[in-house]
């Protein structure tokens, strides 16, 4: 399982890195924004990793002027090193972010 | 023997059957334990018609003493300010509570609608609802910001939605054995016995609150329901984790939010679709932090205690 989570997690980084675009604006303001893009991810295929990073705005490094973070946000399991977002539900980094990030 | 009336305006007949499923004590030690005379309640009450306006012309006369008016639901206040959509024995219901909030020693408003308007009084407000002595958050309510009962008190609230049956009848008991007096209310006239402490206080999920894990569905077990689910628990004052429901459980200990029932402002956010069991953020903050607590105070706790978090946080440990 730990290694499964972990191939997972080395393709979603190689994703990034080689430069896949995903859509980081607009954040979600209020909840309303915030629903219409659960509801995207929503009618993905689960395995759809690329379209998952595209919607969730993923990037692989830290976003906005208070330095916002995977770590924080409460979707974040530390040990598992795990988005438990149901909609989103991927191994990610403490120091990736996305547009649904909460706190 | 003290005299006991109690009576319903614009309501969903709720607290009354909180009332009738009290245990400690129970409706029927009302009667039996601590000589509570129950004159009239509308599931209890015998009398009807002529006979029921009788009984009410004796209290309101001050032919027959009337120890402790109870009143559940709102005061009804439409069509223009006449009542009329809310009659009862007679003449609109709002003439009676005018005169017999007079007549009483101790008047109680029992569950949301009574103490301050409720899901009634919620904008539009068709039935121009008002709470006894509050709507909302604004003091004044149906009988006025100055009314006081003929023991010097307003009138004790005891909000909910619908309240706890325990704290209906334990109040009921202080009253009626002359501990009235004693009993201390915070600003919006709640015992202070019951309100002053959190519904957080005693739920079994603090430690999912403390690590900032967050249950993201109803009814999981592990994780706490502030983050995501719009629990108020941090922000509620009621007792519901320390007086259980039925004597066994919670909102939150079943997984569901606490809704904050027991405050002016319920229903919260005026029950706009995806307002209500969402925690409401603005650019990913909630926008009710638990009281006492600032936002950069907020964002630099949880950076910490998602960094401390310990490995079994992310599990479910309640095991059955
Ligand atoms: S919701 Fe986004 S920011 Fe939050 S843990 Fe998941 S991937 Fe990271
Ligand atoms: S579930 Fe609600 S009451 Fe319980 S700890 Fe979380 S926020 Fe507090
Ligand atoms: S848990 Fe909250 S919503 Fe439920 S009864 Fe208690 S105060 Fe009211």
């Amino acid at each position: 399982m730990a290694s499964e989570n972990g191939a997972v997690l080395k393709s979603i980084a190689d994703m990034l890195a080689n430069g896949l675009k995903t859509e980081v604006e607009p954040f979600p303001e209020t909840d309303k924004e915030f629903a219409e893009i659960l509801l995207q991810l929503r009618q993905l295929d689960p395995k759809d990793l690329e379209s998952k990073l595209v919607i969730g705005g993923f990037l692989d490094h830290p976003y906005g002027p208070d330095r916002q973070r995977c770590l924080e946000c409460m979707y974040y399991l530390v040990h598992r090193r795990w988005c438990d977002l149901p909609e989103l539900s991927v191994p990610v980094d403490p120091d990736w972010w996305c547009r649904l990030w909460r706190i | 023997m003290a005299n006991l009336l109690w009576l319903q305006g614009g309501a969903c007949s709720g607290n009354t059957m909180s009332f009738l499923n009290a245990e400690e004590p129970s409706a029927c030690d009302l009667v039996t334990d601590f000589g509570i005379n129950i004159l009239w309640h509308p599931s209890l009450g015998l009398e009807l018609g002529e006979n029921l306006q009788k009984l009410l012309n004796a209290l309101t006369s001050g032919q027959m003493p009337l120890d402790i008016f109870v009143f559940e639901g709102t005061v009804v206040n439409a069509p223009k300010g006449t009542g009329e959509w809310n009659r009862f024995a007679g003449r609109p219901m709002k003439d009676w509570v005018s005169d017999l909030a007079k007549v009483a020693s101790y008047t109680v408003a029992i569950g949301d609608c009574a103490t301050w308007g409720g899901i009634p009084a919620t904008a539009p407000n068709p039935s121009e609802s008002q709470g006894l002595q509050f709507l909302k958050r604004q003091h004044g309510g149906y009988l006025g910001a100055a009314y006081k009962s003929k023991a010097g008190l307003p009138v004790i609230n005891v909000p909910g939605c619908p309240a706890h049956p325990d704290w209906i009848t334990q109040i009921v008991v202080a009253v009626a054995t002359g501990r009235g007096a004693d009993l201390s209310l915070d600003e919006f006239q709640r015992p202070k016995t019951f309100f002053t402490s959190f519904t957080q206080t005693g739920c079994t999920r603090n430690m999912h609150f403390a690590y900032k894990v967050s249950a993201t569905e109803y009814g999981q077990r592990k994780g706490c329901l502030f983050y995501d689910l719009g629990c108020r628990g941090p922000m509620t004052h009621s007792p519901c984790n320390r007086i259980l429901w039925n004597r066994q459980s919670s909102k939150t200990r079943a997984g569901m939010p606490c809704m904050g029932c027991t405050e002016p402002e319920f229903p919260f956010f005026d029950l706009a679709p995806g307002t209500v069991f969402k925690t409401q953020t603005l650019m990913g903050v909630p926008k009710d932090l638990p009281q006492g607590v600032d936002k950069s105070g907020y964002i630099k706790l949880t950076a910490a205690a998602k960094a401390a978090s310990p490995a079994w946080a992310e599990n479910d440990i309640f095991v059955v």
